[in-house]
């Protein structure tokens, strides 16, 4: 095993006795290796002193922090719980129990200028080295279904400068939403990328398995009450989609695809025709290196156009 | 029945003076429909024409009548086409009759299309039976409409019945005039068989039904005929007479209106206008005034996908099955793939079978603008029939290019006159006349090239006159005009489907609002496309449609990923419904939007 992740939105919902137990469970359930990364996602609105302790003298050693935002009317029109004194708090907490914290940001409010976008990238800037940027989307069903959120034209430049902020500030995009100084990558999310297998724990969780993936079933009882495997979902992908799948996420992250590798993984045949597919964009789409190619910053503004042609 | 107790008679009215709801009430009035199978409308029979409230192609009915004398008569009801896209299924409507109701609106008077066809009844030597509709509507001026029915169509109009077919006021007297004033049909029956197909349907099962009328002689169910103009003989397999369901009878005879059946696989082999002889005894001439049809304005049509190929062709053939006008052969377009080039009689025509064919054939289509035919004198001499603009040869070898010209005749209210004439002139119309119908009604006359008419006349006509005006109009013949083919490209690649022919002054402007349209209807890509307009090598309108900047770009982690994967899926299949011409993806819309390129203009 080489990473784990609790997340799942707000793990910080568990009190200090809930913890104890899950440490327990998994405690005696998997087997924890040397270096291992373990992450845990928080609230600021939630994320209290028993937590800090606990996870410090286990084995956590990566806080994932569910900043969104500093500014006071954006967190008010996002309907978060937090305000920016407790944002602030929660990555001070963090760093001085010495994890390794992330944060992330959203974009694309309305009336949310370069100027307070700015700022909200300035002050997460400060205190972490690694951040995810994504842009806000009003998904049916949600409590913001319907509102207006910003176009993609409105929503450009806020990302573009988000890219060259971060490189500035030494940070290097290593994936389409995420950005990192001193190679403080987040390797649990970048096996979803290399398609590597990933257990699903709990109710609603995914996981991958050699070319099946699954979801648990999503209601608590429902999921307490199976046996055995709890999956209530899968799909099991054909080679062909399998490569697809794999080169469209490789094309996620810096690394691209390495043509070697991926042949060696795939066959020559399906290679070749994805090669060809890329080659008909334009090349400023791309850098091409020591046998890989990968998105350029341009290219990772652009990413839904370019992985289309490989689906 | 005896001969002289049968009438064969048509209506002849403007679109919305009547026609239908006075067909109705005859059939109800002679109780020839069963009141609770009655409905609006009885004789049209495509879903099209009772939605749009005109009559493409309706069938005859046979009513019978007992007149006020206490004699029966046999009044068959020939329902005639009210567009002028289909003058000719017109006159041949008219040949098998021997009078006509002239029907005019009591409020609008008489309008320009009730003129030409007055006249071709007159032509035929129908008689007229004048009848002032609509009487009950509170604008209704009946002695203003007479008095147009004498000035204009030149009918005696004193004895004009006066019918408001809405309320049935008038229909009796209608009834019993058609016995009296109509000509008992004339015709041999002792002689060679000839009989006139004035309409022919088709079948799902029994093939082609032709509808007949009897000119002279008999025909007989099993007897051996022959179609003059094709030559081809067969055996009659059923013939009856309409009921109004189709009823069979054994014989039918001088003077008599029916059906024929005799498996006939194709509308071609009995064609609108031909007659029909008996084998045994042939006529020593077919009935004068038929016509093989020609079209006058054409488009191309082409699958959405182009593996739907097959399935167009399908669904035209068996349209074709249905109105023998429509031809079609197939082409090739270099951004629409394959597809068919198809002849039309008229916009209107054009347009029903453009929607017959999504409604009823299930067929996504992409249709190229309409144009007429053209002829092109080439330097050495040779003269070219070009159907589309991607038939005309280099510009160096184009020594003149001459296009169809229509007489084109309008009436309208005098408030409208100045605005209906710059509308003619805009439209490269040359004067030919004008004269006062009465003090508040003109007639206009003008030469007008079909090309200008074709694409949005009669609209602008509408809206320029709010309704009040009508026109007709006739073909006169091919003239050399100052033509010019405008190329469109996208990203530097001649799309032939956008391609046009116009008047040189017009070129820039309609290559402008093309050029415009394309603009907003292309979707950006990941690189600046250019859109321009191009006279041979000469580029004289150009916009760039900007490349695409940002997508979407949520998260994806785990369970994100098979989300990810569908949403590009369906996005992919999004495009796939466009047309891809070069690396450049077309939306369906930019195809038919060009049709309406004349009409947003306006707005």
């Amino acid at each position: 095993m080489e990473t784990l992740y609790i997340g799942g939105g707000t793990p910080t919902f568990l009190n200090a006795a809930d913890w104890e137990s899950l440490i327990e469970i998994l405690e005696n359930g998997l087997s924890f290796s040397k270096g291992m990364e373990v992450s845990v996602e928080a609230n600021p609105d939630s994320l209290n002193e028993d937590h800090l302790r606990l996870w410090k003298t286990w084995r956590v050693n990566r806080v994932s922090l569910g900043i969104q935002s500093f500014s006071p009317g954006i967190l008010r029109w996002l309907g978060r719980l937090h305000d920016e004194k407790q944002a602030i708090e929660a990555l001070e907490r963090c760093a001085e129990c010495g994890f390794a914290s992330s944060g992330d940001l959203i974009f694309g409010i309305p009336g949310q200028n370069l100027r307070l976008w700015h700022s909200d990238l300035r002050t997460l800037c400060g205190s972490v080295n690694h951040l995810s940027i994504y842009q806000l989307t009003a998904e049916p069903g949600t409590p913001l279904a319907g509102k207006r959120v910003a176009s993609q034209s409105e929503a450009y430049p806020l990302y573009r400068f988000a890219q060259w902020y971060l490189n500035r500030r030494g940070f290097l995009q290593y994936e389409v939403a995420s950005f990192a100084r001193n190679e403080s990558w987040c390797r649990h999310n970048l096996s979803y990328w290399k398609q590597t297998n990933v257990l699903g724990l709990g109710p609603s969780a995914w996981g991958y398995l050699d070319g099946l993936r699954y979801r648990n079933a999503a209601p608590l009882m429902r999921y307490l009450r199976q046996e055995g495997l709890r999956w209530e979902w899968t799909e099991s992908l054909l080679q062909e989609d399998r490569a697809r799948e794999a080169a469209i996420l490789a094309l996620r992250t810096r690394w691209g695809i390495r043509w070697k590798t991926f042949r060696r993984r795939f066959g020559g045949e399906i290679s070749r025709k994805l090669g060809e597919a890329l080659s008909e964009l334009s090349p400023d789409l791309f850098v091409k290196r020591n046998g890989r190619i990968s998105l350029s910053d341009k290219g990772f503004r652009l990413g839904n156009s370019i992985w289309e042609r490989l689906v | 029945m005896k001969r002289d107790r049968i009438r064969n008679f048509c209506i002849i009215a403007h679109v919305d003076h009547g026609k239908s709801t006075l067909a109705d009430r005859l059939l109800e009035f002679t109780e020839t429909v069963d009141p609770r199978t009655m409905r609006a409308q009885y004789l049209d029979t495509l879903e099209l024409e009772r939605e749009r409230g005109i009559t493409i192609k309706s069938v005859p009915v046979r009513m019978n009548y007992r007149a006020a004398d206490g004699t029966e008569y046999i009044l068959n009801l020939i329902d005639t086409p009210g567009h002028v896209d289909f003058s000719y299924e017109v006159s041949r409507s008219l040949a098998a009759c021997e009078g006509a109701l002239l029907v005019v609106d009591a409020a609008q008077g008489v309008e320009a299309q009730t003129v030409a066809n007055a006249y071709m009844a007159a032509e035929q030597g129908l008689e007229l039976i004048p009848v002032v509709n609509k009487i009950d509507l509170p604008s209704a001026q009946p002695e203003e409409a007479k008095r147009e029915l004498e000035e204009i169509i030149g009918v005696d109009a004193h004895n004009a019945i006066l019918a408001s077919a809405k309320e049935g006021k008038g229909i009796d007297e209608i009834l019993e005039r058609i016995v009296h004033d109509i000509p008992v049909p004339q015709g041999d029956p002792e002689a060679p068989l000839q009989a006139l197909i004035f309409d022919s349907v088709y079948d799902n099962y029994r093939g082609v039904i032709c509808y007949i009328r009897i000119v002279n002689g008999r025909l007989k169910a099993g007897q051996s005929i022959r179609f003059m103009a094709t030559g081809r003989e067969c055996q009659a397999e059923e013939i009856g007479v309409f009921r109004p369901g189709m009823t069979p009878v054994n014989e039918l005879e001088a003077g008599e209106v029916g059906y024929l059946a005799a498996s006939i696989k194709t509308i071609h082999e009995a064609q609108v206008g031909d007659t029909i002889t008996e084998v045994a005894r042939p006529a020593r001439e077919a009935l004068p005034g038929y016509k093989k049809m020609k079209p006058v304005v054409f488009c191309g049509f082409y699958p959405v996908v182009n593996e739907d190929y097959p399935q167009l062709r399908d669904a035209l053939e068996k349209l074709q099955l249905n109105d023998s006008a429509i031809q079609f052969e197939p082409e090739t377009s270099s951004a629409l793939g394959f597809g068919f080039r198809c002849g039309f009689l008229g916009l209107l025509h054009m347009d029903i079978a453009r929607e017959r064919l999504i409604r009823e054939f299930d067929v996504e289509l992409v249709a190229t603008a309409p144009n007429v035919v053209y002829q092109i004198v080439k330097t050495d001499g040779e003269i070219l029939e070009a159907n589309r603009p991607s038939d005309f040869p280099d510009a160096g070898q184009i020594e003149e290019i001459r296009e169809p010209y229509i007489r084109l005749t309008v009436f309208v209210p005098s408030e409208f006159v100045g605005k209906v004439m710059q509308l003619c002139q805009d439209k490269r119309g040359i004067f030919h006349s004008m004269d006062y119908i009465t003090p508040e009604r003109l007639r206009l006359s003008y030469i007008l090239p079909l090309a200008e008419f074709i694409v949005d006349f009669h609209d602008k006509l509408k809206s320029t006159t709010r309704g009040y005006a009508s026109l007709d109009y006739e073909h006169v013949g091919f003239r050399a005009s100052e033509l010019v083919k405008v190329d469109v490209l996208v990203n530097q690649e001649p799309v032939d489907a956008f391609s046009f022919i116009c008047h040189k002054d017009a070129a820039y402007h309609m290559g402008q609002s093309v050029v415009r349209k394309l603009k907003e209807l292309i979707p950006r890509q990941l690189f600046e496309v250019p859109i321009q307009a191009a006279i041979g090598k000469k580029v004289i309108v150009r916009q760039n449609v900007k490349p695409l900047r940002k997508d979407v770009l949520a998260k994806c982690y785990g369970g994100d990923i098979t989300r990810k994967r569908k949403l590009l899926e369906k996005q992919k299949e999004g495009k796939k419904k466009m047309k891809q011409i070069g690396r450049v993806s077309i939306p369906q819309e930019a195809f038919l939007a060009f049709l309406n390129i004349g009409k947003e203009e306006e707005d």
